[in-house]
């Protein structure tokens, strides 16, 4: 009788999931599959079938090809970008005996802010006649053209989004930090052992597991850029900012293609879920292979 | 402390000062320019000269033929982010509660679901959300930018997490003492989950507050925009006037380091947890 009442309460509590769970996400996936198989436009009351042309018109287009090389391209910018300067902020703040959380706040900022805001600021500090441009192009001849260029921009955009991820980070890897023990690191001292060495001996692989939790983070983050990139650059120039969701919206919204866009996000959602597996194992398999994990 | 130590720890802090001055140094650019002379803006990194032109431009409805509704998409952007963060807390403490301290049939289930659902893709889920928003007749209304927002899978899995670090025997003595799982929720649980709930109600709401996608999409008019939707569209690749997009950008950060002064403390200690 007891258990009765018990199994009611837990789906009275539970309800507000369930409804979600069904509206939206089991309908829109089930939509999005359907959809993916029609050319609808998004407007007209009629469509038709097409079987699997969208997918193969998605596969030959340019437009998805650059979404793909471009998310690798960017994780190569990105990832090293954001654990470098995210350790080097962890590094910093772990030994501060006092004002630790006031700082901790202050590199959050970036991370709290919004996409819109930290892209036009970071434009206006690029913009042609900024301060910043008048000194490269006075002193060392460069005239770069920060939104223009295919890598200058993919870069600029990298750069934000380190930049905005970072405290989050060191967040994370100064709590890996404060795991090691101070024993540890006096051992270290009395064998002699240089800070070069104290680094990559001890620190780095007792700091491991909250580095390979950052990796991870910052891997799935790089599958979805949309506001930094429709901000500044629109995908352009030439596509080569043209992340997933910057060509499905694109396609959906601007082309009315909802039914070929919904074929490039299953694409996009397979591509995403297959990486991430790859990417996450081979980690993984380079963490046990140096004892790290 | 010797005066190697100290020496030491003098650098340190000089080294995180820069740092942190570094990393700041956009936000400090922006809030500087805004009040900066329009002849002064982006040529300047730290300007002289200073006017209130930028926010009178903003306040005042900007372009004389098109005004724009700054002070309405403000509100527009707090009712929106107030709205959804409370749905999205008292869904979550429902959810968390149950799979943490209701033992039910169907519960693993549902955990197993939840767990699935977090790793799943989401941008599949785009096009159809805003067609089922579009079919139930919320196209253009703050409904339609909070419904599909009144749920959040991470704040069920911290809830769900923290509750379970609260040990049964607490629950067990309420019950003998007559109280309902309710009570028990209200009276026993929640109490105990402040420095929690303040993470997790600082990130919804910033993440609602800064939302832009899903905001643009599901809006036309533009007595619905939100103040990060109306910003975007203002100084988009075209956009001039750059004084008053600082003044802009200003009035849409400014609530965010408010609400995170204040409850900076409990963020600290709710952190510690957040991140085991």
């Amino acid at each position: 009788m007891k258990q009765k009442g018990q199994g009611r309460l837990g789906w009275l509590f539970a309800s507000p999931y369930l409804v979600y769970a069904v509206v939206f996400f089991a309908i829109p996936l089930i939509w999005s599959l359907f959809l993916s198989f029609t050319d609808w436009n998004l407007i007209a009351p009629t469509f038709n079938f097409t079987g699997f042309s969208n997918y193969i018109e998605a596969v030959k287009s340019p437009g998805v090809q650059a979404a793909f090389f471009v998310t690798f391209k960017f994780m190569f910018l990105f990832v090293p970008l954001v654990i470098a300067s995210s350790i080097v902020v962890a590094l910093i703040i772990h030994g501060l005996p006092k004002f630790k959380g006031l700082f901790l706040i202050g590199f959050f900022l970036p991370y709290l802010a919004s996409g819109v805001v930290s892209s036009l600021i970071i434009k206006g500090i690029l913009s042609y006649n900024s301060p910043i441009n008048e000194f490269l192009r006075k002193t060392l001849g460069l005239d770069i053209d920060w939104l223009g260029n295919p890598f200058a921009a993919l870069f600029v955009v990298a750069l934000i989004i380190a930049w905005k991820f970072t405290g989050y980070y060191a967040l994370i890897l100064t709590s890996g930090f404060e795991s090691i023990s101070k024993e540890v690191y006096e051992a270290a001292m009395i064998d002699g052992v240089n800070p070069w060495q104290r680094f990559w001996k001890i620190t780095f692989p007792l700091l491991y597991p909250a580095l390979f939790t950052v990796m991870i983070l910052s891997i799935g983050v790089t599958f979805g850029i949309f506001t930094e990139v429709y901000q500044l650059t629109g995908g352009g120039p030439n596509y080569a900012t043209n992340t997933w969701q910057m060509e499905i919206f694109a396609k959906a919204f601007t082309n009315l293609q909802a039914g070929y866009a919904s074929a490039i996000a299953i694409i996009a959602s397979i591509v995403t879920f297959i990486s991430i597996f790859i990417i996450r194992k081979l980690l993984e398999m380079w963490g046990k292979r140096n004892g790290w994990a | 402390m010797d005066g190697r130590k100290k020496k030491g720890l003098f650098f340190r802090y000089l080294i995180a000062v820069i740092l942190l001055l570094i990393m700041i140094f956009p936000y400090i650019y922006m809030v500087l320019t805004s009040f900066a002379d329009w002849d002064q803006v982006d040529k300047k990194l730290i300007p002289t000269d200073f006017t209130l032109k930028s926010y009178q431009w903003l306040l005042g409805g900007g372009e004389a033929v098109i005004p724009r509704p700054w002070l309405h998409a403000f509100f527009n952007s707090f009712v929106v982010s107030a709205g959804s963060t409370l749905l999205m807390m008292v869904s979550g403490v429902m959810v968390a509660y149950a799979l943490a301290k209701i033992p039910f049939k169907g519960r693993d289930t549902i955990n197993n679901f939840i767990l699935f659902q977090m790793f799943f893709p989401a941008i599949i889920l785009l096009i159809p959300t805003f067609l089922v928003i579009q079919r139930i007749g919320m196209y253009d209304s703050y409904w339609g930018m909070i419904l599909p927002k009144a749920l959040s899978l991470w704040a069920v899995f911290m809830y769900a997490n923290f509750f379970k670090a609260i040990p049964d025997t607490f629950i067990e003595a309420a019950k003998l003492d007559g109280a309902n799982d309710f009570q028990i929720l209200f009276k026993i649980v929640l109490p105990m989950s402040k420095s929690i709930t303040t993470v997790i109600f600082l990130f919804l709401f910033m993440e609602r507050w800064t939302e832009l996608l899903w905001d643009m999409l599901v809006t036309k008019s533009d007595s619905m925009l939100t103040l990060n939707v109306l910003l975007s569209q203002m100084f988009g690749p075209y956009g001039g006037y750059p004084g008053p997009m600082y003044a802009a950008s200003v009035l849409l950060t400014m609530p965010i380091i408010i609400i995170f002064l204040i409850f900076s403390k409990k963020f600290q200690e709710g952190m510690q947890f957040t991140l085991k």
